[in-house]
């Protein structure tokens, strides 16, 4: 018995060392360059970002905003709290919204816009604006 | 009995109504197909010939393969890697794409393997940018369902050429080279695929509908199978086009790195960072490379420069920031 606890105890010291020097050169292989692809997916997410705060920025989309009884600060924190995949589905769809020149279509795009936000903010169930939209139960964080 | 009929909601008569209903039932079936074959008129869909699109044109060097049973995959692969410049041939390239059980090849299979003989493999979809392609020279794997949509039968075939004036495409297809398929069979066929498409290019080729992000995601993909002396081309290749490019900037100078050429990498990744001052990735490798290469105070301040620029990275740019400092010490 004694023998083996003996011999357990240098292998599992030896298993120990050799795992440690398995992993301590790979983490520092990690700690180099950033991929191409995180770092495109990084940047796609902020440039989305950017553009959805500016037009959260116009005076037309806030106005509609407040129209929806919305406080366009906390519409901005509602984007602020969507993660990069779903920031740049967002941006992708308001890109596709009509958006002419003339007054009324900036109107109409406004409050399409509008429209999308809340409707994307509520499939995530970030908010429960519209009753149509199925939500799965989630945890409040 | 009452009740059954209850369901049915009509009951049976004898004699002429009995015809009549059998003729209202015909009527029926052909306004049904009518209807179908009405859903499947192609002329919508396909451009007219135009200034950007020449109402015909055929490849001349695309090789053909005759295909063995089930081998269509194979086949067609190795016919557009053939022209793309790769020696290729159905045999070789079969275990890359070939599923046993299913007796087939599965999209991603196929443009996995493109990627390993160092490839761009670039997927398109719908008739414009198929016929844009063809025009530009390029030959296109296309995936058609030549049965039925709820009895599929998947078939591969390379278009080489179209004439919009007498409505054909030219196609490689299982045994015959230059089949002619009237653009009504081959709509009816290849839109059971979703219009499913693939390039198969040499990467200092920019497909003619090329778009910057799916040419670089293109090169990416490239990438992470590993063909880093072809991404550096790929990205090369991009960076013509579009100069702006972040990924094609990014890639290029981690294509250099993963081959060890980190001269180029640092030049690659100071071009980025001079283009994109405000992206801590840009700096976060150049730092890397710099230290690296025993540029450490150069290293120091572009690590530095990163942390503050900072961003949802900014844990990985703190990293190479500290590996650097405990260098320095």
């Amino acid at each position: 018995m004694r023998t083996i606890r003996r011999l357990a105890k240098s292998v599992s010291l030896f298993v120990t060392v050799s795992m440690l020097s398995l992993v301590v050169p790979y983490q520092s292989c990690l700690a180099a360059v950033i991929g191409t692809e995180t770092a495109l997916d990084v940047a796609r997410g902020q440039e989305a970002r950017q553009y959805l705060e500016g037009v959260l920025a116009r005076e037309d989309v806030q106005k509609a905003l407040t129209a929806q009884g919305i406080d366009p600060k906390e519409a901005e924190r509602r984007v602020e709290g969507l993660s990069n995949t779903e920031v740049v589905r967002l941006a992708k769809k308001v890109e596709e919204l009509p958006a002419g020149g003339d007054a009324l279509s900036a109107i109409i795009f406004a409050g399409l816009f509008v429209f999308v936000v809340l409707l994307v903010t509520d499939i995530l169930g970030y908010t429960d604006v519209f009753p149509f939209v199925k939500k799965h139960a989630r945890k409040k964080s | 009995m009452l009740a059954r009929r209850a369901d049915f909601g009509y009951e049976f008569h004898s004699g002429r109504s009995d015809q009549f209903q059998a003729y209202l039932a015909f009527l029926l079936f052909i306004a049904i197909n009518l209807m179908f074959i009405g859903c499947a008129m192609p002329q919508r869909k396909w451009p007219q010939p135009g200034e950007h699109l020449p109402s015909r044109h055929e490849l001349e060097s695309v090789p053909f393969y005759p295909q063995k049973a089930f081998h269509c995959g194979p086949a067609t692969l190795a016919m557009a890697l053939a022209w793309s410049g790769i020696r290729a041939d159905t045999d070789t390239v079969a275990p890359e794409v070939f599923t046993p059980s299913i007796k087939g090849s599965l999209q991603p299979a196929m443009i996995a393997a493109a990627r390993r003989h160092g490839r761009i493999a670039y997927p398109i979809s719908g008739p414009a940018a198929m016929l844009m392609e063809v025009s530009a020279g390029h030959p296109v794997v296309v995936l058609q369902n030549l049965g039925l949509s709820w009895k599929p039968a998947w078939h591969y075939a390379v278009v080489v050429g179209y004439d919009l004036d007498q409505g054909i495409v030219i196609v490689h297809s299982m045994n015959t080279p230059r089949k002619r398929l009237s653009l009504r069979v081959f709509e009816n066929t290849w839109a059971r695929s979703g219009h499913w498409g693939l390039l198969v290019l040499p990467p200092t080729r920019l497909p003619a509908t090329a778009t910057q992000h799916d040419f670089v995601s293109a090169v990416v993909g490239l990438e992470k199978a590993g063909q880093y002396q072809a991404t550096v081309q790929g990205y090369k290749t991009a960076l013509v086009r579009w100069p702006d490019s972040l990924g094609a900037h990014i890639g290029l100078g981690n294509s250099y790195y993963a081959l060890g050429d980190k001269r180029s990498a640092e030049a690659a990744f100071r071009q980025a960072s001079r283009r994109f001052p405000t992206n801590g990735s840009a700096f976060n490798n150049l730092a890397q490379v710099l230290w690296e290469l025993g540029k450490h105070q150069e290293a120091l301040e572009a690590a530095r420069k990163a942390v503050k620029l900072g961003g949802p990275l900014v844990n990985r740019y703190r990293e190479t920031l500290q590996q650097i400092q405990a260098g320095e010490r």
